[in-house]
């Protein structure tokens, strides 16, 4: 119990950490949303002039009050979950705009940080248990040229081959132009197919970390005494593998599995950007290159919290699967 | 033991997604390459962050693009060359330097059938003055007074200005009868909008929106789509380049390298036009010396070879500009013809050295220096306007060749713009006019009432420039009625331009419009060039009322 205290108190501690740090990190960056705001108008090649400037000053407001006060009215903002408009639309809640966002990272990011989990722990028990095989060598190789890869470079080429030469799927956005997102057995099939490529180039890139972090953990755990007992007593080699050598490996990726499932919400800046994904890391990247303050902060918090609590349930989780961590 | 049955479970869940996955990956395409004309438009729309938000109220910064077919100006001035086409007047006079007077056109209704009157207008304009929020092209920094009578409207100015009717005319009107009730038109969004142009909003969707053609339109008959599309661009440029090359638009504004073959190779009908929009320019510190000097100046001026940096910067789409400020060729009639050759100038080292000489400077062993200190620059740009950057880098590459040292600074946007604004820069690329009309565009980069002090921000005259002469150049300009009057004022200002050069002009920046005339005809091209390609601001309006079923 006094475990699950202390650790109760250390998450509550770095949530306002976190907190106060998204609050301060937004201000260091230089330039301001006004600028930001006329960024985007000569962008697009519109003339800009001081008129538009002054229009755009009072249309959206600057942060006004001291510092101090403003803290002061986050932190309460943060608490009572009111997020307030966003400084780039000032007819957006920040609110609403998370929520439309949150879905669609959740389901591509979730399903896919799970499915390269999954897959790439399964080919690091098999090439791990054949290391300096055939089949070692082409899982290693094959996951050394994928992890070589930058997601988003992967995506372009993927759109480039799938969606623009071959079109099989649609250039961008994660479902066809004009819908409606709603839960229509024709909706779901159409988003299902719009996050084809986004979900490859996700899961191939990080595949290639659980195939490597299993594979050097399960050659550890094969020269261990209890496998060579296990093979001395004739038990199958799959069991062997999979039962005991496996089971002892994969500790280590299910802590690094706990991290990145947090990591979800953060989505991926760079792979919703370049196929159009309507989800949280687009929403990010957009918040930051519009200074959109608010925006920001609501997303680093769902970020941080997403995080904080995954650490907090892989802590608690572990003093379940291993009773060491608490009596230290 | 649980572990493992778990490991199966999961990875039996697996295979069945992909399966789905896999399967209905398989009925998309669009297929929009063959078979009869279709009346629906569409154009290349907003960029959604990621999606798009419902916004058609004409006065905010937010608002779609396409509200620009539901609500209709007085009238709009090309962006080419400032002629104009009207809208809800049939035409203006300029009464005189200080009054102008608005016919309106009788019989328009707006789509919920009210009939539309000049009390419109008025309340519209009176609407910004309330709401200053609304002003975005700050009419009410020149108004004085608008005032109706039967079916004219007459504004009359605080100061002589008659090229600011090309702003007037461009506000968008809305109707009293609904607009009156809402309390707080800043934060409008107005959903349900009712207007007077050619086309009614029809369905909104997160990432795409269309219109349906206004029955009642006062020249319906001349408008040929049923319907405009407008699906959401992405905010990411080679995912948009890759979408407007697959064909899906009828209209799209993009920059494309060798357009030749990745879009007009593609299918018999596009077709591209990129004209000059205005005007790329080194802009100097001009409250830092040397560059207060024109000397120095022109010594930059002289040693550039604008042809080389155009064809690095934008591919050769535009060539070198002219120093008379002008864009050539859409103003050709407003340029001086005393001005040698165009006002182009070719490199030339020797005048280059001639004009350093003259500002104190000489070439020491490869360094062009004075007082025994090295000319030198800092060239600042945001590192994501690629033409830019590539411009400058051919800049700093010719200016060493005379010695100058050139540093290249590549803030992000945000940083730049706050250098700029508060004049705590040496050197920066810039865009110079563009807007169709030689006054608009030398009195936002010329008058000294925009030269702020430094650390004070300001968008306009940011190199800070002020000069007596220039200024009341300006004022002539403003207040000249008569074409030739009208002209003696440019040409002076021109002159200045050349000789002085407050801007190192450069290359004219490029007008990327890409066309399809598989649907419609009528595109603005370089033999009919009623306006540029953009499908943001007015030229939408006047493009689209411009089309002809192909």
């Amino acid at each position: 119990m006094r475990y699950v205290l202390s650790r109760i108190g250390l998450f509550v501690l770095t949530l306002w950490a976190a907190v106060t740090l998204n609050f301060i990190l937004p201000r260091l960056m230089p330039g301001s949303p006004l600028d930001a705001a006329l960024a985007k108008l000569a962008a697009s090649g519109q003339q800009v002039t001081n008129a538009q400037r002054t229009a755009l000053e009072s249309e959206l407001g600057s942060p006004h009050g001291t510092v101090l006060s403003q803290y002061w009215d986050y932190l309460g903002n943060m608490v009572t979950l009111n997020f307030g408009h966003s400084y780039t639309d000032p007819t957006r809640t920040v609110g609403g705009s998370i929520a439309r966002a949150l879905p669609w990272t959740l389901i591509l990011v979730g399903v896919t940080t799970i499915i390269a989990f999954v897959v790439g722990t399964l080919l690091g028990v098999w090439a791990g248990w054949r290391r300096g095989t055939k089949a070692d060598t082409t899982v290693t190789m094959g996951a050394t040229f994928f992890a070589s890869f930058p997601p988003f470079w992967l995506g372009l080429l993927l759109l480039y081959v799938f969606a623009f030469k071959l079109k099989w799927f649609a250039i961008k956005g994660g479902y066809s132009e004009g819908l409606t997102p709603n839960w229509s057995p024709s909706f779901i099939s159409d988003a299902m197919q719009h996050s084809v490529l986004p979900g490859i180039t996700l899961a191939l890139t990080a595949l290639s970390g659980w195939v490597f972090g299993m594979r050097n953990n399960m050659i550890n755990t094969a020269g261990e005494d209890y496998v060579t007992f296990a093979e001395a007593n004739g038990l199958k080699q799959r069991t062997i593998a999979l039962r005991y050598a496996a089971r002892n490996a994969i500790l280590p990726n299910v802590t690094a599995f706990g991290l990145s499932l947090g990591a979800v919400l953060g989505g991926s800046v760079l792979v919703e950007g370049v196929f159009s994904y309507p989800g949280l890391g687009h929403l990010l990247f957009e918040a930051v290159t519009n200074h959109d303050y608010p925006l920001m902060q609501a997303l680093f918090l769902v970020l941080t919290v997403g995080m904080l609590t995954a650490i907090f349930i892989v802590d608690l989780l572990y003093a379940r699967i291993d009773p060491r961590v608490v009596r230290t | 033991m649980i572990r493992t049955s778990v490991i199966r479970t999961v990875a039996a869940a697996v295979a069945l997604a992909l399966g789905v996955t896999a399967c209905a990956g398989a009925d998309q395409n669009s297929g929009n390459s063959s078979g009869k004309p279709s009346s629906v438009l569409t154009i290349q729309g907003d960029a959604g962050d990621p999606t798009l938000t419902e916004n058609f109220n004409p006065y905010s910064s937010t608002q779609l693009e396409g509200t620009r077919l539901i609500y209709e100006p007085l009238e709009v001035p090309s962006s080419v060359n400032g002629s104009y086409t009207p809208f809800l007047a049939t035409g203006s006079t300029v009464v005189n330097p200080t009054t102008i007077k608005y016919t309106l056109r009788s019989g328009v209704k707006w789509s919920d059938g009210k009939p539309f009157s000049a009390a419109d207008v008025v309340f519209s304009f009176n609407l910004l003055k309330k709401f200053p929020p609304l002003d975005t092209t700050g009419v009410w920094a020149q108004l004085k007074t608008v005032t109706s009578s039967g079916n004219t409207v007459t504004m009359t100015l605080q100061k002589p200005n008659v090229p600011f009717a090309a702003t007037l005319a461009q506000v968008p009107i809305v109707p009293q009868h609904l607009w009156q009730s809402v309390k707080d038109p800043t934060k409008f969004t107005n959903t349900k909008p009712v207007g007077t142009g050619p086309f009614e909003l029809d369905k909104f969707a997160p990432t795409q929106y269309m219109e349906k053609k206004n029955g009642s339109y006062w020249r319906a008959g001349t408008i040929a789509p049923t319907e405009v599309k407008f699906p959401a661009q992405s905010s990411n440029q080679s995912t948009n380049q890759l979408d407007v090359t697959s064909g899906k638009f009828d209209w799209s504004y993009n920059y494309l390298p060798n357009v030749q073959k990745t879009f007009v190779s593609k299918d018999s009908h596009n077709k591209y036009w990129f004209p000059p929009g205005g005007t790329i320019g080194l802009f100097l510190n001009l409250t830092k010396a040397p560059y207060n000097d024109a000397n120095f100046r022109l010594g930059i001026s002289y040693a550039l070879n604008r042809s080389t940096i155009a064809q690095k910067a934008v591919n050769g789409y535009t060539g070198a500009a002219s120093l008379s400020g002008l864009v050539l060729p859409n103003l050709k009639a407003d340029l001086d013809p005393s001005l040698p050759n165009q006002g182009m100038v070719t490199q030339n080292t020797d005048q280059a050295m001639a004009a350093f000489n003259k500002a104190g400077y000489t070439l020491q062993g490869g360094k062009l220096e004075k007082a025994g200190k090295q000319a030198s620059i800092t060239l600042s740009m945001p590192n994501n306007f690629t033409d830019w950057v590539a411009a400058a880098t051919e800049v700093k590459a010719e200016l060493a060749k005379v010695g100058v040292a050139v540093t290249l600074d590549e803030p992000q946007y945000a940083q730049y713009e706050k250098q700029i604004g508060a004049g705590t820069f040496d050197a920066a690329m810039g865009g110079f006019g563009g807007s169709g009309n030689p006054y608009t565009d030398f009195n936002n980069a010329l008058n000294s009432k925009y030269a702020a002090p430094i650390n004070t921000a300001t968008v306009n005259n940011f190199e800070r420039f002020k000069s007596p002469t220039v200024d009341s150049a300006l004022a002539k300009l403003a207040a000249a009625t008569g074409q030739s009057a009208q002209q003696q004022a440019t040409y002076q200002l021109e002159q200045f331009m050349y000789h002085q050069q407050p801007i190192v002009l450069l290359y004219y920046g490029g007008s990327w419009g890409l066309f399809s005339d598989k649907n419609f005809t009528g595109w603005p091209s370089a033999s009919d060039p009623y306006m540029l390609p953009t499908t943001y601001n007015n030229a939408m309006l006047v493009v689209v009322t411009h089309l002809r079923k192909a």
